[in-house]
């Protein structure tokens, strides 16, 4: 298994897809922090949760991103073929679903890790200048939730691509579900008095982890969600991956 | 050992293997052999586990590919459709493969030196030529240094040296008593290197023998000419020997050249020819899987 896990790692290091993602990820991530620090939200700079929500928000287009690398690290693999190799050195296709579970895991982590660290090189040089002081518990809090909503998310990804296989169809089927469709099951609950329902919903699920505001379900109750759709997701994988034949 | 016992494979309405069994022994080379779409990748594939029967079972070295350990190390593999990222460089593919089977990474510049493919290692797939992914399907294959290979037309794209060195490596693979099957849909192009063939028409069995016994069945008549033609089919004729004469005088017996030889020497008779009419490998495996038409198709 940690054979396997390291392979996977190595795959996602060997093509330049995955570090178009850390590009993004570092641009994205310095254009959230910066602009959070530029024209701070309602409270102001010295507000209790500024910092914390400083960085969790730059955490956003890392979780966003860790969903489509997840995704990528199953349906490249029948994308570009190379899941005949990929299966002739993991014949046993549930352990593949694991393995690759866990390398979304590891890409989401790692995508949240370079969110927060871009933030932390912005933060800390900008606010330092400006003379706010830095609250270090503050920020830990928000990075530890990024990281965990990203490691997580990363995971439903692999799940989504594993039950899925096609880049196209599972990249735009995500898109389609998490903007289009699920907010017309929103209305559609809200319209029958089940709006409370909405809150469990795959979609609102991965939105939640970067919502600062605490509208929808408390940060556990969000994870707690992500691990259940997962487990879906991944038992879903499993059961599509070992009935395909690879010819 | 791999063996494939009553493998039936469909594919909606497509029965794509029928009740297929044979197997393939340690030391020798065993060509797989049949028409396009005759099911030679599908029972490939069945063998190993990337497809699942509809019903009979494979094994390789005594149980299913899926309960192999470290498979990688035990069988090599070669498929038809081409298997690496095309934007990974040769030697990254080889490297993941290995640390996926365990295999040190020194292996992978031998096995990239082996192929000759050590300068392209670092170039990415995508600007291979045919012969160069071939070359890197074939590193793949032996990056395990495996007991068994299961090759898929693995003379593609290779050129006339890169078929010489193939046949002469399987060669000394098998002298080391491993086990080898590779499939073609040329008979010709596997002649030199097999020592078996089973031939497989439309997923059925056709025929499953030694190599020699295929080119034995490829001796046809001999031709003779001689001035005294008429003379010789009389002699012939005496000797139970069956000449039927041709348009341009010579005759065609149906029997062997040396005792044509030993009874026109006999009675002095003048020869001009003397040969074996041989019907071509590909001739023989025409027949064999009964329709032209579809060869090539």
């Amino acid at each position: 298994m940690t054979r396997l896990f390291a392979a996977e790692l190595l795959k996602l290091r060997t093509i330049r897809v995955t570090w178009g993602f850390v590009v993004a990820v570092l641009g994205l991530a310095g254009l959230f922090a910066a602009g959070n620090i530029g024209s701070p939200p309602d409270g102001g700079r010295l507000a209790p949760d500024y910092q914390f929500k400083l960085v969790l928000t730059a955490c956003l287009p890392a979780i966003l991103l860790a969903l489509l690398l997840g995704i990528l690290l199953f349906t490249n693999e029948f994308r570009h073929g190379t899941i005949s190799r990929t299966l002739l050195a993991t014949p046993r296709r549930p352990v593949l679903v694991g393995v690759k579970l866990l390398t979304g895991v590891a890409a989401g982590l790692g995508l949240a890790l370079l969110a927060v660290a871009t933030t932390a090189v912005v933060a800390v040089i900008w606010l330092s200048v400006i003379d706010v002081p830095l609250e270090l518990g503050d920020a830990a809090g928000g990075a530890w939730r990024g990281l965990v909503a990203a490691a997580l998310i990363g995971a439903l990804g692999a799940a989504v691509g594993g039950f899925v296989h096609s880049q196209v169809g599972a990249l735009v089927g995500t898109l389609v579900w998490l903007f289009v469709a699920e907010p017309i099951v929103w209305v559609l609950l809200g319209l029958v008095d089940l709006g409370g329902v909405a809150d469990y919903l795959p979609g609102v699920t991965v939105l939640s982890f970067a919502d600062t505001e605490g509208e929808n379900l408390s940060y556990a109750g969000t994870a707690g969600m992500a691990v259940v759709w997962t487990a879906v997701a991944a038992a879903l994988a499993i059961w599509r991956t070992r009935r395909r034949d690879i010819t | 050992m791999i063996e494939v016992e009553g493998l039936t494979k469909r594919f909606g309405k497509t029965l794509a293997v029928d009740d297929l069994t044979f197997s393939v022994e340690p030391g020798r080379i065993t060509g797989f052999l049949g028409p396009n779409g005759a099911g030679k990748s599908t029972t490939m594939r069945a063998v190993l586990g990337l497809v699942k029967p509809t019903s009979g079972r494979t094994s390789v070295l005594g149980v299913q590919y899926r309960d192999l350990p470290e498979p990688v190390r035990r069988v090599g593999v070669l498929l038809e459709t081409f298997d690496a990222h095309a934007g990974r460089s040769g030697r990254n593919h080889l490297r993941v493969l290995a640390l996926a089977g365990g295999i040190p990474r020194s292996r992978v510049d031998e096995v990239l030196g082996l192929v000759d493919l050590r300068d392209a290692g670092r170039r990415r797939v995508k600007g291979y030529s045919l012969g160069m992914r071939q070359r890197l399907g074939l590193a793949a294959a032996l990056l395990g240094d495996p007991e068994v290979l299961v090759l898929d037309e693995p003379a593609n794209g290779l050129d006339p040296q890169g078929i010489r060195w193939l046949r002469d490596f399987l060669r000394s693979l098998a002298a080391e008593g491993r086990t080898i099957l590779i499939s073609s849909h040329v008979l010709s192009e596997v002649a030199q290197t097999v020592d078996d063939v089973v031939i497989i028409h439309r997923g059925k069995l056709i025929r499953h023998a030694a190599m020699a016994d295929v080119e034995a069945m490829a001796a046809g008549s001999t031709i003779v000419r001689s001035p005294t033609a008429e003379r010789l089919a009389q002699l012939l004729a005496e000797a139970q020997i069956d000449a039927t004469s041709l348009a341009d005088g010579g005759l065609t017996v149906a029997g062997p050249p040396e005792r044509v030889g030993e009874i026109a020497a006999e009675h002095r008779i003048v020869l001009h020819e003397l040969s074996v009419e041989r019907a071509s490998l590909e001739e023989v495996f025409l027949e064999l899987t009964g329709d032209p038409g579809e060869r090539g198709a």
